[in-house]
């Protein structure tokens, strides 16, 4: 397959994450839109790697995966610590940076 | 049609079902559920793509690890996890978000199809090339020389970021 067939599969689910993040209003979802993108970003690194004949892509696709690993550590002790002091997770009512 | 090509269209279309699965689905396990079918096609694209020491670390890291983390946190959250049925702050939100992802869609097909073409002389050949190394060494041992000969400072670094993240779970999680 051209690598051009595998960087629009990545730009359609990447912007299948940037629609997650934008309709939805649950922090967990757009968590995943956010999870999503950086999954498609690393199809598109690892199709590159492959049409250059180079392990480098490879490389950046194994240091997206720790940074998504950390990224998602915190997050979600974000999210719950948000859920202990407001019993609530809706992105609209999280207007205040004090608790 | 060969073989590639046919699981190629096959992959393509299962994962972006499943990657418009995450985001239509009102039930925030069923998402999550998606996501990881997502991930689990991903890493069959990245078999097809012969890079298998990342395939596997796909499924091991992504797919095992951080969705069940996941999981353990919207089921922990379960009551409130279903998206609210609340009437929306913004009513055409949807309506603006469809458009303009069709527009980012477009726009990136379109410099896709239109942008130069990488330069030839970036690609590896003769005893660098990747394709090499696979096959005098073997594919992770390819991955593991890549890794600890160009990207050793970078691989240090993430080491300090993982136990930033750790501290920063553990000040998040604390009693307050």
């Amino acid at each position: 397959m051209p690598l051009s067939a595998y960087l629009i599969v990545s730009a359609i689910l990447f912007t299948v994450g940037v629609v997650g993040v934008l309709i939805r209003r649950n922090p967990l979802i757009i968590f995943m839109s956010i999870e999503l993108m950086l999954n498609a970003v690393n199809l598109s690194f690892v199709a590159i790697s492959n049409s250059l004949d180079s392990a480098d892509g490879q490389m950046f696709v194994f240091l997206v995966l720790t940074v998504a690993a950390a990224e998602v550590v915190v997050g979600l002790a974000i999210i719950v610590s948000i859920f202990r002091t407001r019993r609530n997770i809706d992105v609209d009512d999280m207007n205040l940076l004090r608790g | 049609m060969t073989g590639v090509q046919l699981s190629f269209y096959v992959l393509a279309v299962a994962s972006v079902a499943s990657a418009l699965g995450v985001i239509t689905f009102k039930n925030a396990v069923h998402s999550a559920l998606s996501l990881i079918l997502t991930l689990l096609f991903l890493a069959l694209f990245y078999l097809q793509l012969g890079a298998m020491f990342i395939a596997i670390v796909q499924i091991l890291i992504y797919a095992g690890a951080i969705m069940v983390l996941f999981l353990f946190v919207v089921t922990m959250l379960a009551s409130e996890a279903s998206d609210s049925e609340l009437a929306d702050r913004i009513p055409w939100q949807r309506w603006v978000a469809g458009i303009l992802g069709l527009v980012l869609v477009g726009a990136l097909s379109y410099l896709l199809f239109t942008g130069t073409a990488i330069d030839s002389s970036a690609k590896a050949t003769g005893a660098n090339s990747l394709a090499h190394v696979v096959a005098t060494q073997g594919n992770t041992e390819a991955f593991g020389l890549a890794l600890f000969h160009g990207f050793a400072f970078p691989f240090e670094v993430t080491s300090l970021l993982i136990i930033v993240a750790i501290l920063g779970a553990m000040v998040l999680g604390r009693k307050a």
